[in-house]
């Protein structure tokens, strides 16, 4: 289970509404308990994906690394990362499988129209070939 | 000893701290002291086989050690390895569009790969869905053409303004001996609706130029370089990169070629590959060195091939590797290609943001010179009418065929004395300075550049034979052939 806090769900839903038609991403900052994770903290990363953006994005390491010191600066975990699919469910493509870790929660943010449509989080295995869905609390 | 960043969600596996310090002369061994230490992390990090799993960027201070020596890379007191994942994703592309349903028909045409798993109802819809341009209608274009329209591609773009000839006709199996004369185009595409009615072909009768091509390139989803010459090729990777288009690309000489997928998601561009265009003439085209008629088959089809797994989205594409072909000993090598950070054109700090002058930063002039065309004969040159009457005359000159002992054979002109261009600097001795001198070639550019030698040498009375051995056959003996 991952919740949401509202400060940061908003920042995410924002960001994904500001780089509507092309897809956001960003990490989640926050800590994990007994009963689930908890993000406290949202961070735009830029899309570094070189081509259209409609449908793709990719995170430079560096800043991932930069999120990852950001989360230990303020006593925080880096726990999960997440993107939006404009115009286009928030399901976990074939893409998104290919490209991700099983370390961290894959928030996608589903923008219909320009409008936040829906959200699901998603949790990758090692193999990258399958992601069970993580109920998710916004 | 060095120490090892831990990202936050492996803490769990080293008791909750956030770095550890593992020693080993070598990152692969700081990593493997890491995993003997902390267990739990082996499975994080590398594969069953050992292997460091693929979403696994190992970085040494700041660097990515892919780019220094991989797990070899040397480490020292006090380094700090990052694990970095790598993380990318999207949401691709959604259901097929409306139009590219099938049609009973079709699904009969297409049943050999409906029933591929790996292809099935969905890939033939996204190859009918798919906007493919081919530049060029020749060697590496026909098999193209051909096998692409047959698979189904919904809409082909064929590039090209060139008309059927008899030299096509050993290699560019597209066009059949009837078409000669006529346009490549009309000629292409009539075979390919032969083939496939379904498939909706697109003709632009034009060069490609900096003026048109990112016009005409905006509308397909792929393009395939099937061009021979330098100025296109950077024109094609230029524009491909700069409207974010994988470029698949070939090239072919005499017994061997080339393929790879250029400018494919953050992959490398031809630019990282040849930063620099050759000098002009050092690297001859197919007209002038040869080809062997089969190879443009080869690697056309290993282009189609690539093309249509980009399209269905299966398998390893020819990305970042370089497929070299050698037809002579059959074998197939394979260079890796890297992303160069300092291309002027993909790299960190672009310089090119438009297309540029093509001709000009190739040093090649916009269209050949049309030596056999062009009438008025210059300083240090004779006309193929004016060599005919010097020998009928029997004038007492020399005549100097500068092409190769293979060319000599298909054809010459009689009591001509054949010295290959790259002999001639050591055969001066054979020579009288004071003679008269005509030399000759195919078309008058190898000769050119021997009169040069032969006067910077001393001869006093050399000429140059104005469009080669070709216009003699033009304008002397029509019964010389021209190859």
């Amino acid at each position: 289970m991952i919740r949401i806090e509202s400060d940061p769900w908003a920042a995410m839903v924002a960001h994904a509404r500001e780089i509507y038609p092309n897809e956001c991403c960003g990490a989640m900052l926050g800590s994990t308990l007994d009963d689930g994770k908890v993000v406290r903290e949202a961070i735009r990363l830029q899309n570094a994906f070189e081509g259209p953006q409609a449908a793709r994005y990719e995170l430079r390491p560096e800043d991932l690394l930069a999120a990852d010191k950001a989360a230990r600066d303020r006593n925080l975990e880096l726990i999960g990362i997440y993107h939006s699919h404009p115009d286009c469910d928030a399901y976990f493509s074939q893409t998104d499988l290919k490209n991700s870790c099983p370390w961290y929660s894959f928030v996608v943010i589903s923008i219909q129209k320009g409008e936040f449509d829906h959200a699901n989080s998603w949790l990758p295995n090692f193999d990258q070939t399958e992601a069970a869905k993580e109920e998710l609390i916004y | 000893m060095a120490k090892v960043l831990i990202p936050t969600p492996l803490r769990q596996f080293t008791g909750k701290q956030d770095a550890v310090t593992a020693s080993g002369a070598t990152v692969g061994d700081v990593l493997s002291d890491l995993t003997s230490q902390f267990p739990d992390l082996r499975k994080q990090i590398f594969t069953d086989e050992g292997k460091v799993r693929s979403f696994v960027n190992v970085y040494l201070n700041d660097e990515d050690i892919r780019y220094l020596s991989k797990d070899k890379t040397p480490t020292q007191d006090g380094d700090t390895i990052s694990l970095v994942p790598s993380i990318a994703g999207g949401a691709t592309t959604t259901a097929p569009p409306e139009e590219a349903t099938l049609s009973k028909e079709e699904i009969l045409r297409y049943s050999r790969h409906l029933i591929i798993p790996e292809v099935g109802i969905e890939g033939q819809q996204k190859l009918k869905a798919a906007k493919v341009l081919l530049i060029g209608a020749g060697g590496l274009g026909a098999p193209l053409g051909l096998y692409l329209s047959a698979a189904g591609v919904g809409t082909l773009g064929l590039v090209d303004f060139d008309v059927v000839d008899f030299t096509n006709l050993q290699r560019q199996v597209i066009h059949a001996t009837q078409d000669v004369g006529r346009k490549k185009l009309d000629s292409a595409a009539e075979k390919m609706t032969a083939i496939n009615p379904h498939v909706k072909i697109v003709k632009h009768e034009v060069a490609l130029t900096s003026e048109n091509a990112l016009d005409i390139l905006k509308d397909y989803d792929y393009v395939v370089d099937g061009t021979d010459n330098f100025p296109t090729r950077y024109l094609v990777n230029d524009a491909c990169v700069l409207l974010g288009k994988p470029n698949v690309y070939g090239s072919i000489f005499r017994f061997e070629g080339q393929a790879t997928v250029f400018a494919y998601e953050g992959g490398p561009c031809y630019r990282c590959l040849y930063p620099e265009p050759p000098p002009p003439g050092l690297v001859p085209s197919c007209a002038e060195g040869g080809v062997l008629g089969i190879l443009p088959g080869t690697i056309g089809l290993i282009q189609a091939t690539e093309t249509v797994k980009l399209i269905l989205g299966i398998g390893e594409p020819l990305v970042g590797r370089l497929l070299l072909y050698d037809a002579l000993g059959m074998k197939f090598r394979e260079l890796r290609l890297r992303k160069n950070p300092e291309c002027p054109v993909c790299g960190d700090h672009r310089t090119i943001t438009k297309l540029i002058d093509y001709h000009q930063f190739c040093g090649v002039p916009k269209q050949a010179p049309a030596a056999q065309e062009t009438t008025t004969v210059n300083e240090g040159e004779i006309d193929v009418k004016g060599v005919k009457e010097k020998l009928d005359r029997g004038d007492n000159f020399l005549l100097i065929d500068v092409r190769e002992p293979h060319e000599y054979r298909i054809c010459n002109i009689p009591g001509a004395k054949l010295i290959p261009l790259g002999e001639v600097p050591n055969r001066l001795g054979e020579l009288d300075k004071s003679a008269d001198i005509v030399v000759h070639c195919k078309s008058g550019m190898r000769s050119a550049k021997a009169c040069g030698i032969l006067r910077q040498a001393g001869f006093e009375h050399v000429r140059n034979m104005k469009g080669g051995i070709l216009a003699w056959s033009d304008q002397v003996d029509p019964s010389v052939p021209k190859y």
